[in-house]
């Protein structure tokens, strides 16, 4: 059976659901028997999720677009 | 992105090329959330991200007729982007050097975990509203080393490809991934230190 070691290894592949059937299936079997991993898996995928979620989607200041608009009208002046 | 959004994009950079000085408007609305936003995300200050967007509109003014269309051009507008966020955090600091490797999990000669990994991924969903936490993550984001940062910043925060990470940076697939793999465990582990911290505090608050 496979280490935990090498599970870690695996861990970008499984979580992208890219992982050859037969290694899927005996990291899957290594899980079923080792909850450090699990928690690891689990926490890895959720890593994703919640950076994701906290720092995506950094809209432009009101004040900052305006400025921005004027520096592009400006441009066609130089 | 819609293939009839990416027609439009070359249509535009073909009749700026071609001297209608006037489309650079909605060149310029177009890719300026994309250029805050990544800017943004790589010098976590408002001014610099404001900065480096004008930086970056600068340099798609005036250097337009350098882009020969090898790639896309929101990947070239990346890259534009990416130098002059380096150049602003360059102005500002040194980096300070950071050992990814010592954020890795740690085995025994078995090749077992050594230490007890908690699973946090439940409740993170719930923190992930609360400002602090929000906060904690970008101040864990910001600490990746360079390499590091932007792959994941590209890739699982603006959730664009793999492959046009690996066009935008110059980088294999396989290098790309790697950096990723590395980046997602030295953020794990910092959340880690900080779900388990702030669990133990609302512990002993009840």
């Amino acid at each position: 059976m496979i280490c935990c070691k090498e599970c870690l290894d695996l861990l970008y592949d499984y979580s992208e659901g890219t992982l050859p059937k037969e290694t899927s299936a005996s990291l899957e079997e290594h899980f079923s028997d080792c909850p450090p991993c699990i928690s690891f898996l689990k926490t890895y995928k959720a890593t994703t999720v919640v950076s994701r979620k906290s720092i995506k989607a950094n809209e432009i200041p009101e004040a900052v677009q305006e400025r921005l608009r004027d520096f592009v009208q400006n441009l066609k002046k130089l | 992105m819609a293939s009839e959004d990416k027609e439009r994009e070359e249509q535009l950079v073909r009749e700026f090329q071609a001297g209608n000085l006037e489309v650079f408007e909605d060149i310029a609305a177009i890719f300026q959330r994309q250029i805050y936003s990544l800017a943004f995300n790589l010098t976590r200050n408002q001014m610099d991200a404001e900065d480096v967007t004008q930086d970056v509109l600068l340099t798609l003014y005036r250097k337009i007729d350098t882009f020969q269309g090898k790639s896309a051009f929101s990947s070239w507008v990346y890259r534009i982007t990416l130098n002059a966020s380096y150049m602003k955090l360059r102005s500002r600091k040194k980096d300070k050097l950071v050992s990814i490797e010592e954020t890795f999990p740690a085995f025994n000669n078995s090749g077992y975990h050594q230490e007890i990994i908690k699973d946090w991924s439940e409740s993170a969903d719930t923190l992930t509203f609360s400002n602090e936490t929000r906060e904690n993550i970008g101040k864990a984001v910001d600490q990746l080393p360079e390499k590091e940062k932007v792959v994941f910043i590209l890739r699982d925060v603006d959730g664009l490809s793999t492959e046009k990470v690996g066009e935008i940076l110059d980088l294999s697939v396989p290098a790309v991934k790697s950096r990723l793999h590395r980046a997602r465990l030295f953020l794990r582990k910092k959340l880690s230190n900080y779900f388990e911290e702030y669990h133990s505090k609302e512990t002993q608050k009840k």
